[in-house]
């Protein structure tokens, strides 16, 4: 020990005679903190650098059309642009898909995974809140930061589109219903891919196996049940592509948009749209409920 | 009230390992030292009077709180430092220890404060804003010591405390812990398998191995007189044994002493003439006394004869 670090300042200790906010506060805080981690918030510029380039490259198509309505607006014949927008909402969530799937593999594990990773569990588990506490605290702050990133973008596009009308509170009115829509959307994601990816990162303290389990988990289910309901597009096999998570996604925006599923995003038609709803809900609560039994049984 | 109190508390692992064997315990507050080898069950016990582990039966009861219903009531009374490295190398040590008061109910401001306040009792109070991973063991031991006490516990668990740290490193933490527990009245339980250390700060004994409890006591009984006096020769104990034993006092052999059962001035007298009239050059005369070690030797039989033993030659 050096000289500078060898002595204790007897300065004197005392007691803490404030208010003790128990559990439920714990619960808040941890939920703050990892919305807040997630986004690189209070902590290292390091850790800011993929978080914050992920949602520039997700608002990325909105601003851009944003700048080119603006620009075209000048000329003539621009008007005709606008009703020919190729960023919309309704497919929006599709086109920043997969920033968002590399967000939630480049995030997720640094909430479990780090926590496992330098054994924080312990000092955790030996306060306030419980270990299911623990858990859903978490994925709630992660599964918010997803909902920010996705819908962030298209509140920009909205804001855009409010202003750029020659009638503002017309425009408001025309716009907001499909920013709702979006919302909704925006929240399926949050909760399949949000937790899928957290329920992924629970199972390792290494970052690379997350990272890549989660990537695979996303991406594999796709071009497997493509290759299979390519083939056998009769009946069941159909059924198969709600073991995709991105299909899945893709076959709730079609519901909530209300447009036909297309075959564009890998989308079969004839299989009912609560089959997708359901299949999301499902697997967000699947994997909460595999976060949490493996934090119960993990022993620390 | 009695602080920790348990009833036959048992922990396996499977079939095959038992780390807690039937323990029943009852500490009072103070300074309390846990002592046993590595595996002798000491993190086990801590873990399951946090509710970090749950026994296989028996019953562990902390401020007369259950461990098995009353966990969240608990861990808030509670500060734990564990024997393991717990601290984020990209944090500093006022988040970190900022983020666990918030983890057990103090109010931002409260936690902030209390940071401040702990960081700087353990002496981290220059270092406080540097990452963590750049920290010596010594004061990353400091940054575990904070985290344990910042929300003001009732009780302090510590683990290992002193693990990693050199001699200068010990003495401080040692004396931190001893301040701790003294000037705060805060009680505080130290599982240390350095029995040097133990002795140092505490003023309460527990001493456990294979999972059971050895002895339970005040640290001066554990080094009282056995009854037994330790009578060393140059040549020739085998008479002096011969001769004792003749007059009917219990002797055995240690090495190069003779232990004879005390009984009063009798024994002394008896010592002095048998080796005046055998001619012996004595050595040295003293009453054998425990040694806190004695606790843990694998042969009882081997250094220290306990005076029972002795009594029945």
């Amino acid at each position: 020990m050096t000289a500078e670090t060898g002595s204790i300042y007897d300065l004197g200790y005392r007691r803490y005679e404030g208010p003790r906010l128990g559990r439920a506060h714990a619960i808040r805080s941890l939920f703050w903190h990892s919305l807040r981690s997630t986004w690189g918030i209070g902590r290292g510029a390091r850790a800011k650098i993929a978080p914050i380039a992920l949602a520039f490259l997700a608002a990325f198509p909105a601003v851009a059309i944003l700048a080119a309505q603006a620009l075209l607006r000048q000329f003539p014949g621009g008007e005709g642009f606008q009703r020919e927008l190729p960023v919309r909402y309704e497919t929006y969530a599709s086109t920043i898909g997969i920033f968002v799937i590399l967000f939630c593999a480049a995030q997720a594990p640094d909430l479990f995974g780090r926590d496992q990773r330098h054994k924080l569990l312990a000092l955790y588990f030996a306060r306030a809140l419980r270990r299911t506490d623990y858990t859903l605290a978490r994925i709630a702050g992660f599964m918010v930061a997803i909902f920010i990133l996705q819908l962030l973008p298209q509140v920009l596009l909205f804001l855009g589109q409010v202003l750029l009308s020659t009638d503002v509170g017309k425009g408001f009115l025309d716009e907001a219903p499909s920013l709702a829509r979006a919302a909704v959307q925006a929240i399926f994601t949050a909760g399949l891919l949000g937790g899928l990816s957290m329920a992924v990162s629970a199972f390792t303290p290494r970052r690379a196996y997350a990272v890549a389990g989660i990537i695979a988990l996303f991406v594999i289910p796709t071009i497997v049940t493509g290759i299979v309901v390519g083939f056998g597009s009769e009946d069941l096999g159909r059924w198969l592509i709600l073991l995709s998570p991105t299909s899945v996604l893709a076959g709730t925006n079609a519901l909530v948009f209300d447009t036909t599923i297309t075959s564009d995003g890998g989308i079969v038609p004839f299989i009912p749209a609560w089959a997708y709803v359901t299949a999301a809900l499902l697997g967000t609560a699947g994997s909460i409920l595999v976060a949490i039994r493996r934090f119960r049984g993990l022993s620390v | 009230m009695a602080l920790i109190s348990t009833r036959a508390l048992t922990k396996r692992y499977g079939s095959h390992v038992t780390a807690l064997d039937s323990l029943s315990l009852d500490v009072e507050p103070g300074i309390v030292g846990l002592v046993g080898s590595n595996g002798a069950g000491k993190s086990t016990l801590i873990k399951i009077l946090l509710g970090l582990i749950s026994p296989t039966s028996g019953e562990a009861t902390v401020f007369d709180m259950d461990v098995r219903t009353r966990g969240t009531d608990i861990r808030q009374l509670v500060g734990y430092m564990p024997e393991h490295d717990c601290l984020p190398p990209d944090s500093t040590a006022t988040d970190w220890v900022s983020h666990l008061a918030l983890m057990s109910g103090l109010p931002r401001t409260a936690a902030r404060e209390r940071t401040a306040e702990v960081l700087r009792h353990v002496g981290l109070y220059e270092e406080r804003y540097r990452a963590i991973g750049g920290y010596s063991t010594g004061m990353k031991q400091r940054v575990k010591l904070a985290q344990a006490l910042v929300h003001d516990p009732k009780l302090l668990l510590l683990d290992e405390p002193t693990n990693g740290l050199d001699p200068a490193g010990r003495d401080e933490m040692l004396e931190l812990v001893q301040r701790t527990g003294t000037e705060f009245g805060m009680a505080v339980i130290v599982a240390s398998h350095l029995l040097g250390e133990i002795e140092r700060v505490c003023s309460y004994l527990v001493a456990i191995e294979a999972g059971r409890l050895l002895r339970s006591a005040p640290l001066g009984t554990f080094t009282e007189g056995t009854g037994t006096l330790a009578v060393e020769v140059e040549d020739g104990s085998a008479g002096l044994v011969k001769r004792l034993a003749e007059q009917g006092f219990a002797t055995a052999t240690d090495g190069r002493a003779v232990l004879v059962a005390l009984d009063g001035d009798r024994t002394y007298d008896a010592v002095r003439d048998a080796a005046v009239d055998l001619g012996l050059a004595v050595v040295r005369i003293e009453p054998r006394r425990h040694r806190l070690e004695d606790l843990f030797r694998d042969d009882p039989e081997g250094h220290a004869v306990p005076a029972a033993s002795v009594a029945s030659t």
